[in-house]
């Protein structure tokens, strides 16, 4: 690797150059991008999205393009990403040459006809289908802005702005709606880092990786580094079970954080960038990398970009299942090769990191949000969010609703509301708690959610942190000590296994939950959870130090629970296999011969008309009771409870 | 220097065009488990010559990640998510009735033929579909998303599975 030291002073290239350069790709592109937005006939987009995918979005497509092509249709067939509905996934969007959008959901390769028929003029042919209009105006449909999973959205978007409205996979699409101007105008206006650094600051924009921290000022630790050589790193190993924010902005706008990193390099004077992405985000490894290799071909990345003296370099480094690796110098150590296990700090990469130079590491949506910055200005970006926590940022919300999707909310935002935009807690079960930030993140109690914000010092109270935009609803229909042990399984599997304060200590949680949860619970269990809280708190970074939190917030919050589970060994909610059994209520049901056949252990006993379960060779997978309701039904199983020491 | 065979040619080849300390090797490492579907250990001493480092240290990082496979890996992997949302449908329980069915004791265990195994799994955010699995088939590149499952579903798609039956379940989706 070839670098050139740069000094944090003035370009040497001709402004009026770089500014003709930049036109000469930005016109055709808004020319393309226009013709695409309204164009000369009906043009049907399927959302190719992770989330599409795993709903069947390649077979929608597959079924449009047959029937089209059968009926000879006067359609054109096109991509984007999804809205923001996951639930309603497969999404497809029907564009009309006055440039009317319109979302339709969920269309399965059966409603095929319907959309082309939809598309091609037939009036309301898919009209159940319609969610909203994305563009333009439609009769009988509202705007998808309308649309009450929104209702806590800004008026207009932000972030995702291009999200539905653009091919993401084409660079003319986003230079077309605007993209890159941001940076030619710092190009050609001359502007120095330092400049692009305070516009950060003014706009007090935020680190959105959890902490929140200033990323101006963070950058400004990088641009003031002694040593010229350094990197500007971007951090997409999002790893928060329940979290994929980062996945929608690669996905659905890869180049919009392509713009923003290297307005990173510049603004720390950096030549070289890296974009670690976690191995589970494939399509995202695979648009960022195709959009690195269109900004190269366009000459916005490389050598002398749009003829200026800036050079910038970026790459793509693939992760391998580690999530550890997203605390930042794991992923420096990462990046350069070695076990992704993190170091003590200080120095902190600023001083030293990849390859022992000087490094930023920042999240996908702190560099998302830079160019939005720099093209509309600081004063533009306060428009929303609080005092303390300004602008958008997106999340995604999971768990016990029955609107699964992502949402970009300015911080500040009501979970009450949200959680009614979500459709409020399934099953007619009540909200047990907020699961928020991940395994090193917490369980907010129900009780909280009145007043909760989406803003760090809202949660802080709690014991809680908000973390980087994951938010999972849990009902009371499932034990939450099912849930902490998930997490503290997760975080034991996932230790970098240097402290032996945290992989021995999140070890010995895991064992405890798993021993309450096979009925064996003892009196002193709480009190040892407590002293493992104390240990992990030793260690050197914060997977470990961080790793007690879910723990502490349920003996906190919900002790109760813990104790009929620890000490009583009861389970009211039927949801540990220990602590129930299946029986067979009505031996005379004719589906219990199914029961007895799906049985993955052969439990059944007896002879037809009377069977019985075995209990000790039953695993309480529930599917016998899934195949004769009523007939089979789950009760309490009664233990002994917990000697008295 | 031992003498060099085909196959280490081809290795080669492979990750020529790879710079020392230039943080490629998670890259490397990649390249040889898309290519061969796993990391042989000829294919790690490839690697650290090629990027100057010991084979001791290639080993040691590409132990560390779960994703790397050193050895070959079967026709099937059945990879389960362990997410959240998934946790709140009964995941568990799929979970074991799936490993029930394909006579395994835990995640991480292949079947006695070799076929099979059944590995834990990353949440990638498709929590709409939960509870899920993606069934995949490492040599062939191919990955399906099943979702919105059942044990019942979960069992049968496990016994199509372990008696060869053709699969439809699920969707394509990038693997």
């Amino acid at each position: 690797m070839a670098s050139r030291s740069r000094k944090d002073t003035k370009l040497s290239s001709d402004p009026a150059q770089i500014k003709a350069t930049f036109e000469k790709l930005r016109d055709p592109a808004i020319a393309e991008y226009l013709a695409w937005r309204v164009p000369l006939r009906p043009r049907i987009d399927v959302a190719i999205d992770t989330s599409s995918l795993a709903s069947g979005a390649i077979a929608t497509q597959a079924a449009i393009e047959r029937i089209a092509s059968e009926r000879n249709a006067a359609v054109d067939l096109g991509r984007n990403h999804g809205y923001g509905m996951q639930w309603l996934q497969p999404l497809v969007t029907i564009t009309w040459p006055d440039g009317t959008s319109v979302i339709y959901g969920p269309v399965t390769a059966d409603d095929a006809a319907v959309i082309v028929d939809e598309a091609t003029g037939r009036e309301s042919a898919a009209s159940a289908l319609a969610i909203g209009v994305l563009a333009g105006e439609r009769v009988g449909v509202s705007s998808i802005r309308d649309h009450p999973f929104f209702s806590e959205e800004p008026a207009e978007r932000r972030l995702t702005a291009r999200i539905g409205l653009t091919d993401p996979e084409l660079i003319e699409h986003y230079i077309g709606s605007g993209g890159w101007a941001a940076f030619a105008r710092v190009l050609y206006r001359e502007m120095q880092p330092a400049g692009v650094r305070q516009e950060l600051i003014s706009g007090s924009h935020g680190g959105r990786g959890g902490g929140g921290f200033p990323a101006g000022v963070k950058w400004n630790f990088l641009a003031g580094a002694p040593d010229p050589e350094r990197y500007m790193i971007c951090n997409a190993d999002e790893g928060d079970p329940g979290a994929w924010v980062n996945r929608v902005v690669m996905e659905g706008d890869p180049h919009l954080l392509i713009e923003g990193v290297t307005l990173g390099g510049f603004a720390t004077s950096a030549q070289r960038g890296f974009i670690y992405i976690r191995e589970e985000y494939p399509l995202a490894v695979e648009r960022v990398e195709q959009a690195i290799r269109q900004a190269e071909e366009a000459g916005l990345l490389g050598d002398n970009i749009l003829g200026s003296d800036f050079s910038f370099q970026l790459e793509v480094v693939k992760g391998a299942g580690s999530y550890v690796c997203g605390e930042e110098t794991g992923l420096i150590s990462s990046i350069q090769g070695q076990r992704g296990q993190p170091r003590i700090r200080p120095p902190f990469p600023a001083a030293v990191g990849v390859f022992m130079k000087p490094s930023n590491v920042s999240n996908v949506e702190s560099c998302a949000h830079v160019p939005l910055v720099m093209q509309h200005g600081h004063e533009w970006y306060r428009e929303y969010g609080t005092e303390a926590m300004v602008g958008t940022r997106l999340y995604s919300f999971s768990g016990d609703i029955p609107y699964t999707g992502f949402m970009e909310l300015p911080f500040g935002a009501p979970m009450k509301e949200l959680l009614d935009s979500c459709g409020g807690i399934t099953h007619g079960a009540e909200l047990k708690t907020i699961h928020s930030g991940g395994p090193l993140g917490s369980l907010v109690p129900a009780s909280a959610l009145p007043t909760l914000i989406l803003e760090n010092s809202s949660f802080a109270p709690y014991d809680a942190i908000m973390g980087s935009g994951g938010i999972v609803w849990v009902s009371d229909r499932t034990h939450l000590v099912i849930i902490n042990e998930f997490l503290s399984a997760f975080v034991e599997e996932e230790s970098c296994g240097r402290c032996t304060t945290c992989h021995g200590g999140n070890q010995r949680m895991t064992e405890i939950f798993r021993r309450i949860m096979d009925g064996r619970g003892r009196r002193e269990d709480a009190f040892n959870l407590k002293l493992i809280d104390d240990v992990l708190q030793q260690s050197n970074c914060v997977h470990g130090q961080f790793s007690p939190k879910p723990m502490r917030n349920l003996l906190q919050y919900f002790r109760e629970d813990f104790d009929t589970l620890a000490l009583e060994r009861r389970d009211p909610t039927l949801t540990i296999p220990a602590m129930t059994t299946f029986q067979v209520a009505n031996p005379a049901d004719l589906k219990i011969e199914d029961a007895a056949a799906i049985c993955p252990t052969g439990a059944f006993r007896g002879r037809e008309g009377f069977r019985t379960i075995d209990d000790a060779a039953c695993i309480r997978c529930g599917a016998c009771a899934e195949v004769a309701p009523g007939a089979i039904v789950r009760e309490a199983k009664q233990l002994a409870p917990a000697p008295v020491a | 220097m031992p003498l060099e065979t085909e196959a280490r040619a081809e290795l080669r080849a492979l990750v020529a065009d790879l710079e020392p300390n230039d943080g490629k090797l998670m890259g490397a490492l990649h390249r040889m488990q898309h290519r061969y579907g796993y990391i042989s250990r000829e294919a790690l001493e490839v690697i650290a010559e090629q990027l100057d480092m010991f084979p001791a240290h290639v080993y040691g990082a590409a132990s560390f990640y779960d994703e790397y496979r050193l050895e070959a890996p079967p026709e099937t992997t059945i990879r389960w998510c362990s997410g959240p949302a998934c946790r709140l449908e009964n995941a568990n329980g799929i979970r074991d009735a799936v490993l029930a069915t394909l006579d395994l004791k835990e995640l991480g265990e292949r079947t006695d033929d070799g076929r099979i195994e059944m590995v834990n799994g990353q949440c990638n955010g498709t929590c709409e579909q939960a509870p899920m699995m993606w069934i995949e088939w490492p040599m062939e590149r191919r990955r399906r998303a099943v979702g919105k499952l059942t044990a019942v579903s979960a069992i049968r798609m496990a016994r199509a599975i372990r008696d060869g039956e053709s699969f439809t379940e699920g969707h394509e989706t990038v693997f």
